[in-house]
């Protein structure tokens, strides 16, 4: 094993400077490559690490004896959300909640940092003087706190405070209350439902991502393997036993794997903290979060083992003939199983497309199949389609560019897939979130801001009117009762969408439920000043504008955009690399024919424009291709096409084309380096 | 000064250093109308340098070469390279043909590279396989032929712009030496048939033999000229 590895790193060393440019490309391309994949993984480890720091919040039923009594309540300031907590102690050994040093005392506030800031900030009379004790008791920890820009407090209570025997119903983030539950212990295991469906667009964007990824990887990988097929197979003409030639081929890549492998690391390093900086359900990223932490080690460990493994295959050819290789035969022509699997998906997809959205966590799974299908179905059909457009280009071509492009693209079309599959895959990816990117305009836009409302039952609500009225005697605000006409379960339909959440407990209800509401002018201050002074007047309910209600549904949509948005900008990066560097290795490949033609006086734009249509032509088609294909396997969900939708698209266009047309410019100086000294000489 | 027959090409005092090695010292040679001349000499000679430079692939430290009289050597690499394209044909030992193109589109690129039109310049190429013995094999790809048919494709390719002169450097140095020896003996007379001169660098007595002069190159300079026939 010695020997073989000695060996490799002599022929990595000894290869040249053409050699080791190849080495280069190749090392960069694992780089980017452990880079992205540690980004996703990184993505999917700091959602996970959100849900964890967000579970204890959400009281589960006690199995054994109550210690505690816990309840959730969301209160807004200055259009954000406040997440409360309230505790409240039946016995000494109350459980300590996570990222506090002991159990809050009755009158207590403990606050994440950045609500401490904000109450610093704010004037009393608009939020400190919500909570039982002005300045904050004590600071949560990392452990309690979802992101750094998070508001969370909380608050202790006896346990005989009315606050702590009220249910509270009357909002519509099902996630964002709790009525009072008797605890032992918190629920740190378990994860609520909008963590829920954050991992799971996060598992999403991780198809999107990944799949292409390892296409691009896979590529990187085959193209150590190409350089060395000429050397390899006189190694097998002069003797070497296949598991020699295996054996130097694969250490070689699995060497400049690895340390591609350890580059990309020190990439995505060093790339954190722009990363953390993205905002995801309002808020940025700790760093430890979006750190895989342990699962670095997996990562670095798998990319040169899939590089390996991808080697072996690209060698099979080699090793099975060495002829086949040396001399250069006719490939065999692609079968037609190709086109076929990919209609089969896109059929079967038609058909079942209708009904996924109704069959709900089915239906989502079925989609992430499909998504991962459609990509390998596109990878399939692919090459085929490149294969044809080689026919078609080099049948109708006039001049030798185009004669040149087009039988290249016959002769090899894996190869050419290979350079525009990124921008192939990328188009999917545009076209499907095309459609999912919605506009602000489907929000219900005018959501009025002013408008405090407070569910109170309907035996009490003269009376909580009159002490409304009292509380906001020094403001400017006009409270009104008004009956609600059906039974409410403190669901507040606006919109008569959203609103199959699970009830959340409104047993302590009684049937008939009156709308307290207060109209406050002057602006979000004032509003503010309404909410501060109506705390408390209901017990665990909040004075809540329809706006305020706004602010959920607004963030998703959102967070749904700066996801596409770093999906598409990573599978563009991926894109663009991909394109540059099999570019550049398809003219290191080919180095000896272009030095021979330049040298019997083929003008170098020849060559040139030769070499870009190669990549032009599929380009086009491909890309075209796969974007209608994307806006077809989105059209189930499609929020409708709006002007994001449509920018996307233009965005996705230009920056597609233009990059792939600069990535493969930069071949041009390496073009014309192997074909300066065209003296011809076997390599 | 110019004499009877008068030369195609000549290169006077040639001089073209890599570093410290002098490839050539010094080589004065003039070319005939359809003349063949073989150079010889042993390995690191100077032999391929010598024809780089007279085929304006290289640009010689000092002397001039000239085609019909005119100055080549010091024209841009634009310009030589469209003589290498018109006036020039080349054989080499191994890599002018493209793999992906059938034999009859690598015989007509560089007639398609010259300005004609595709379906003229493939009709002119595949009018050469017949004399060359390739009938037949017209849409075959170089990796279907073999070594020796591969090299009168080649052959074919580099007559079909009706060069000046056709270089060639060692082209059968890959072949047996049976069909070595069958290959060279079309490539010469080919040429002549074509009234095209040739350079040939061979390391094989009998190829020289079939040309009408050899040159000795030795450290870069030349040996004895034979003038005459063999
Ligand atoms: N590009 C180069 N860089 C440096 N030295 C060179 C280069 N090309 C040729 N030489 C040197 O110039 C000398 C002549 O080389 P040349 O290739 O002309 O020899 P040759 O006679 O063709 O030999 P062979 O019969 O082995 O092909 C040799 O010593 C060689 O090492
Ligand atoms: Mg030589």
């Amino acid at each position: 094993m010695r020997t073989v590895f000695e060996l490799s790193w002599r022929l990595l060393r000894g290869g040249g400077r053409r050699g080791m440019l190849g080495s280069l490309l190749t090392l960069a391309a694992v780089a980017v490559s452990t880079g992205l994949l540690l980004f996703a993984v990184g993505a999917n480890h700091a959602f996970a690490a959100r849900s964890a720091a967000d579970a204890w919040r959400h009281p589960a039923k006690t199995h054994g004896t109550a210690t505690a009594i816990e309840a959730l309540n969301t209160d807004y300031a200055r259009g954000r959300q406040i997440t409360v907590v309230e505790l409240a102690a039946l016995s000494g050994d109350a459980p300590v909640p996570p990222g506090m040093k002991r159990f809050p005392k009755p009158g207590e506030v403990w606050t994440s940092p950045a609500l401490a800031s904000l109450m610093r900030t704010m004037p009393a009379d608009q939020l400190s003087q919500r909570f039982p004790s002005r300045t904050p008791t004590g600071t949560l920890g990392r452990s309690a706190v979802v992101h750094p820009d998070e508001l969370v407090a909380v608050v202790g209570r006896a346990a005989s405070d009315p606050a702590l025997s009220a249910g509270r119903s009357d909002t519509m983030i099902a996630d964002g209350v709790a009525s009072p539950t008797r605890i032992d212990r918190y629920a740190t295991g378990s994860q609520s439902a909008t963590a829920f469906v954050y991992q799971v667009l996060a598992a999403i964007a991780s198809v999107l991502m990944v799949v292409p990824l390892l296409v691009f990887g896979g590529a990187a990988a085959r193209l150590t393997v190409a350089r060395r097929d000429q050397r390899l197979a006189a190694l097998r003409l002069v003797g070497a036993t296949p598991g020699q030639v295996v054996a130097v081929t694969v250490a070689e890549a699995v060497l400049t794997a690895a340390a591609g492998a350890v580059l990309g690391t020190v990439l995505f390093a060093v790339a954190m903290p722009a990363l953390t900086q993205i905002p995801i359900a309002g808020g940025t990223w700790y760093a430890s979060d979006v750190w895989p932490g342990l699962w670095v080690l997996p990562v670095v460990l798998a990319v040169p083992v899939l590089v390996g493994i991808s080697a072996v295959a690209g060698l099979r050819r080699v090793v099975v003939g060495p002829l086949g290789v040396a001399r250069r035969e006719t490939p065999p022509g692609l079968r037609a199983v190709r086109p076929l699997a990919f209609l089969a998906i896109v059929i079967a997809f038609g058909f079942l497309a209708g009904g996924l959205t109704s069959m709900g966590r089915t239906g989502l799974i079925l989609l992430l199949v499909f998504l991962a299908l459609a990509f390998l179905g596109i990878n399939l059909v692919g090459p085929w389609i490149v294969a044809i457009i080689g026919r078609i280009a080099a049948g109708t071509a006039r001049g030798p560019a185009r004669l040149l492009a087009g039988r290249r693209l016959m002769d090899d079309p894996r190869a050419a897939w290979r350079t525009v599959a990124g921008v192939a895959l990328t188009g999917f990816v545009a076209g499907f979130l095309a459609l999912l990117n919605p506009s602000s305009g489907m929000l219900g836009h005018g959501a009025a801001a002013d408008r405090l409302e407070i569910t109170v039952p309907e035996a009490s609500a003269a009376t909580s009117a009159a002490q409304a009225r009292d509380r906001l005697r020094a403001l400017p605000a006009k409270v009104t009762v008004e009956r609600a006409a059906k039974p409410s379960h403190g669901v507040r339909g606006t919109d008569g969408e959203g609103n199959d959440e699970p009830d959340g407990g409104g047993n302590d209800e009684p049937d008939g439920t009156a709308t307290i509401r207060a109209v406050v002018d002057g602006g979000r201050e004032n509003v503010d000043r309404a909410r501060t002074a109506l705390t408390g007047l209901i017990p665990g309910h909040n004075a809540t504008t329809e706006a305020d209600s706004d602010i959920g549904s607004a963030r998703l949509l959102a967070d749904l955009r700066t996801g596409a948005l770093t999906v598409l900008a990573v599978s563009f990066l991926i894109a663009i690399t991909s394109a540059g560097i099999t570019g550049a290795s398809a003219v290191l490949d080919r180095r000896q024919t272009y030095a021979m033609l330049r040298l019997a006086g083929t003008p170098l734009d020849v060559l040139d424009k030769a070499r870009r249509q190669e990549t032009l032509i599929p380009l086009l088609v491909m890309g075209g291709g796969s974007l209608a294909t994307g806006l077809f396997f989105a059209t189930p969900f499609a929020m409708g096409f709006g002007s994001t939708g449509a920018l996307t698209l233009v965005a996705f266009v230009t920056l597609g084309f233009g990059g792939i047309l600069a990535a493969s410019a930069l071949s041009r100086p390496l073009l014309r380096a192997v074909t300066t000294n065209p003296a011809p000489r076997p390599d | 000064m110019n004499t009877v027959p008068p030369s195609v090409l000549s290169g006077t005092g040639l001089v073209k250093a890599f570093g410290p090695t002098v490839a050539l010292g010094g080589v004065d040679l003039a070319v005939g109308r359809a003349e063949a001349v073989a150079i010889m000499g042993p390995s690191g000679s100077g032999k391929s340098t010598l024809l780089h430079c007279l085929a304006g692939i290289m640009r010689p430290d000092r002397g001039e070469v000239r085609l019909l009289g005119d100055r080549i050597d010091d024209l841009g690499e634009r310009r030589r390279s469209a003589l290498r394209r018109s006036r020039f044909g080349f054989v080499f030992q191994f890599g002018q043909l493209l793999p992906e193109l059938p034999a009859d589109e690598n015989v007509a690129l560089p007639l398609m590279l010259g300005g004609t039109a595709r379906r003229e310049a493939v009709q002119a190429a595949r009018g050469w396989f017949g004399p060359l013995g390739l009938a037949g094999l017209e849409g075959r790809r170089p990796g279907e032929l073999s070594g020796g048919q591969a090299q009168r494709v080649a052959i074919a390719r580099a007559l079909a712009p009706r060069p000046a002169v056709v270089f060639a450097d060692e082209p059968t140095g890959a072949l047996d030496q049976a069909t070595g020896h069958d290959t060279m003996r079309l490539l010469v007379e080919a040429t002549k048939h074509n009234g095209a001169s040739l350079v040939v660098v061979t390391h094989d007595p009998a190829v020289a033999g079939w040309c009408d002069r050899t040159v000795e190159v030795r450290d870069g300079r030349l040996l004895t000229p034979f003038p005459g026939a063999a």
